[in-house]
C-alpha cells in the first residue's frame, strides 16, 4: 500500500468517526452503513495492488452509490464516476500500447480526464441538488473517496508513464487545477444558494490539490497532501456541521464565524496556509509567472469562504465542540506540519 | 484466425448493447462481448481467468433472457448510435493494427471497442437496465485491459469484474426519491 494512500485513508476514517460522533442520533444507523460501506470500498482503491483494480473497485464503488437512492435518479448518479471509469481503462489501455509516443499522451489525457470525471471537478462537475443529504450527494465523491483514488491515481501514474508523458500528465493536472481553481472560488462567491456554495468550495480546493500534484517536485506533493487534509478534515467536517444551520437557515458573524471563515480561507496559522506557501514556493522553483496566477487565483478564497463559516450560524453543543476540534486539528497541522510529510515518505 | 474473429464478436457484442433497448437484446450483447473477450483472454491468461470472466458474464446474461422483454434493437433514432458503432469500430481497428505495434491486435481493439462503446452507452441512456449493462460491459472490458501488458495480470481483475458484471446485472436499484 502506498504511504500516502494510508495516511489520505486514516484521515478519512478519522472524519468518519468524528461524523459518526457528533451527529444527530437518528441518522447515524442510515450513515454508518452507507459512510462504512464507502470506506470499505475506498480501502479497496488503497490496498489492491494494480491500478487495474482500484478502477474496478472505483467501478463497484460508483453501481453500488448510484443504486443506494437519494433525490438524483440512479442515471445521473452513475454517469460521470461510470464515464471516468471508461476514461481510465481506456487510460491504462493506451500506456501499454507499444507504438509512438503520442500514444503515452493519449494515456496521460484519459488518466487526467478519468480522474476529473471520477472526482466531479471540473469539466466533470457531478449534478448536485442542494436538498440532497450530504450522504447520498457528489460530496461523497468530491470528499471521502475522491482523496484516497487521486493519490492512487497520481502515483501509480508515475510507474505507468514515461518521463516526456508524465510532464504532460503534470502539465494537465495544473492547468485544470488553475481552472477549477477559478471557477470553484468564484462560484462560492457569487451562488445564491449557500449548498452550492459549499460544494464550490471543495472544488476550489480541488484546484489547489491538483496544481500540488501537477508540481512535479516534493514541495508540490506536499502541498497537495496538505490541502487534502484541509479536504477531508476541515473543510468535510466543517460542511457536515454547517447542515443544520443551512436548514435553519441562520446565518450570523460572531467571532467564531470569522475564524472558521479564516480556516477555510486558508489564513495562517491553518493548515490551508502552510500548504499555499509550499504551493508558491514549488511553483516559483518551476516557473515563476504559475506562482504569480496562483496568488491571485489564491485571493478569490476569502468572499466565499467568509460567506461560509457565517452559514455556520450560532454552534451550540456537540456541533460547537465539533467545529472546536476541527479548527484545532487545522492550526495544529498548519504549525506542524512535518508528522503528515514523515507518515507519507515526502 | 481465432484471436480475430474473438475481437470482432466482442466488438458485436458491444455495438447489440449500444444499440439495443430491449433487456433481451442487452442480455444477449453481454453475451456476445463476454464470449468473444473470454477467448481473447483464454490465450493470454489462461483458462482459469477465462472461465472466470465467462462466469461473470453469463450471471449477467440470465436477468435478460429471463426478462421476458424484447430485443427493442435498433429503436427509431438510433442511426447515431449505428454510425458510433461502425465509426467507433474502425478508429479502434486503426488504432490496434496500424498504429500501435507487437501482437495482441484482437485483445487491443476489444479493449478500446468494448470499453468506448460501453462508456458511450452510460452516457447516453437513463434506463436502469441499459446503464447497468453497460457497466457489466465496461468491467470487463476494464479486466481485460489489465493483459495488455503482456505477463498475466492474474486471477484477480477478471474475478473482480465477474462479481461486477454479474451483480449489477441482478442490482435493482432505488428510484430517486424527494428530499
Amino acid at each position: 500500500m502506498l504511504p500516502e494512500a494510508i495516511e489520505v485513508l486514516v484521515m478519512i476514517a478519522a472524519v468518519f468517526a468524528m461524523a459518526l460522533a457528533f451527529s444527530p442520533p437518528a441518522p447515524r444507523r442510515h450513515l454508518l452503513v452507507k459512510g462504512g460501506t464507502g470506506l470499505l470500498g475506498t480501502a479497496a482503491i488503497a490496498a489492491v495492488p494494480t491500478v487495474d483494480l482500484a478502477v474496478l473497485v472505483l467501478l463497484g464503488l460508483a453501481v453500488l452509490d448510484a443504486a443506494a437512492g437519494g433525490t438524483r435518479s440512479f442515471a445521473i448518479r452513475l454517469r460521470l464516476p461510470a464515464l471516468g471509469v471508461a476514461l481510465l481503462a481506456l487510460a491504462l489501455a493506451f500506456s501499454r500500447f507499444a507504438g509512438p509516443d503520442t500514444l503515452e499522451r493519449f494515456a496521460a489525457v484519459g488518466l487526467a480526464a478519468g480522474l476529473a470525471a471520477a472526482v466531479g471537478v471540473v469539466p466533470y462537475l457531478h449534478p448536485f441538488d442542494p436538498e440532497e443529504g450530504a450522504s447520498s450527494s457528489p460530496i461523497v465523491w468530491i470528499a471521502f473517496i475522491g482523496p484516497v483514488l487521486a493519490t492512487v491515481l497520481v502515483w501509480r501514474a508515475h510507474g505507468l508513464l514515461s518521463a516526456d508523458a508524465g510532464s504532460a500528465f503534470g502539465a494537465m493536472l495544473i492547468g485544470l487545477g488553475l481552472i477549477n481553481m477559478a471557477w470553484g472560488s468564484l462560484g462560492a462567491w457569487v451562488t445564491d444558494n449557500t449548498v452550492t456554495a459549499w460544494r464550490y468550495s471543495f472544488v476550489a480546493d480541488w484546484g489547489l490539490v491538483l496544481c500540488g500534484f501537477g508540481l512535479t517536485i516534493a514541495d508540490g506533493q506536499r502541498a497537495a497532501l496538505l490541502v487534502v487534509f484541509t479536504i477531508v478534515l476541515g473543510r468535510l467536517p466543517l460542511y457536515l456541521g454547517s447542515r443544520q444551520a443551512l436548514r435553519e437557515k441562520t446565518d450570523t458573524g460572531r467571532p467564531v464565524n470569522l475564524i472558521v471563515g479564516a480556516v477555510l480561507a486558508g489564513a495562517a496559522p491553518s493548515a490551508g496556509f502552510a500548504a499555499r506557501v509550499l504551493l508558491l514556493r514549488g511553483a516559483t522553483q518551476l516557473y515563476w509567472p504559475l506562482a504569480l496566477v496562483l496568488l491571485l487565483g489564491m485571493l478569490l478564497w476569502l468572499p466565499g469562504s467568509l460567506r461560509l463559516g457565517r452559514s455556520l450560524g450560532r454552534p451550540h453543543g456537540r456541533q460547537a465542540i465539533g467545529i472546536v476540534i476541527v479548527v484545532a486539528i487545522n492550526i495544529l497541522a498548519g504549525l506542524y506540519p512535518l508528522p503528515l510529510f514523515s507518515a507519507a515518505n515526502l | 484466425m481465432i484471436e480475430g474473429l474473438a475481437g470482432f464478436v466482442a466488438w458485436l457484442g458491444a455495438a447489440l448493447i449500444a444499440l439495443g433497448d430491449g433487456r433481451r437484446g442487452l442480455g444477449v450483447g453481454v453475451a456476445v462481448s463476454t464470449i468473444g473477450i473470454a477467448v481473447l483472454v483464454l490465450q493470454g491468461s489462461g483458462p482459469v481467468d477465462a472461465a472466470i470472466l465467462a462466469v461473470g458474464g453469463a450471471v449477467a446474461t440470465i436477468p435478460g433472457l429471463r426478462s421476458g422483454e424484447g430485443w427493442g434493437l435498433m429503436p427509431a433514432g438510433s442511426t447515431p448510435r449505428l454510425i458510433l458503432c461502425i465509426g467507433g469500430g474502425l478508429l479502434a481497428l486503426w488504432i490496434a493494427a496500424s498504429i500501435t505495434t507487437g501482437g495482441g491486435v484482437a485483445l487491443r481493439f476489444a479493449v478500446i471497442t468494448v470499453a468506448g462503446l460501453s462508456g458511450a452507452r452510460i452516457l447516453s441512456s437513463d434506463g436502469s437496465p441499459v446503464l447497468l449493462t453497460g457497466v457489466g460491459a465496461l468491467a470487463l472490458a476494464a479486466s481485460a485491459a489489465a493483459g495488455l501488458g503482456g505477463a498475466s495480470p492474474g486471477p484477480w481483475p477478471y474475478l473482480v469484474a465477474a462479481v461486477i458484471a454479474g451483480g449489477s446485472a441482478w442490482l435493482r436499484p432505488r428510484t430517486a426519491s424527494a428530499a
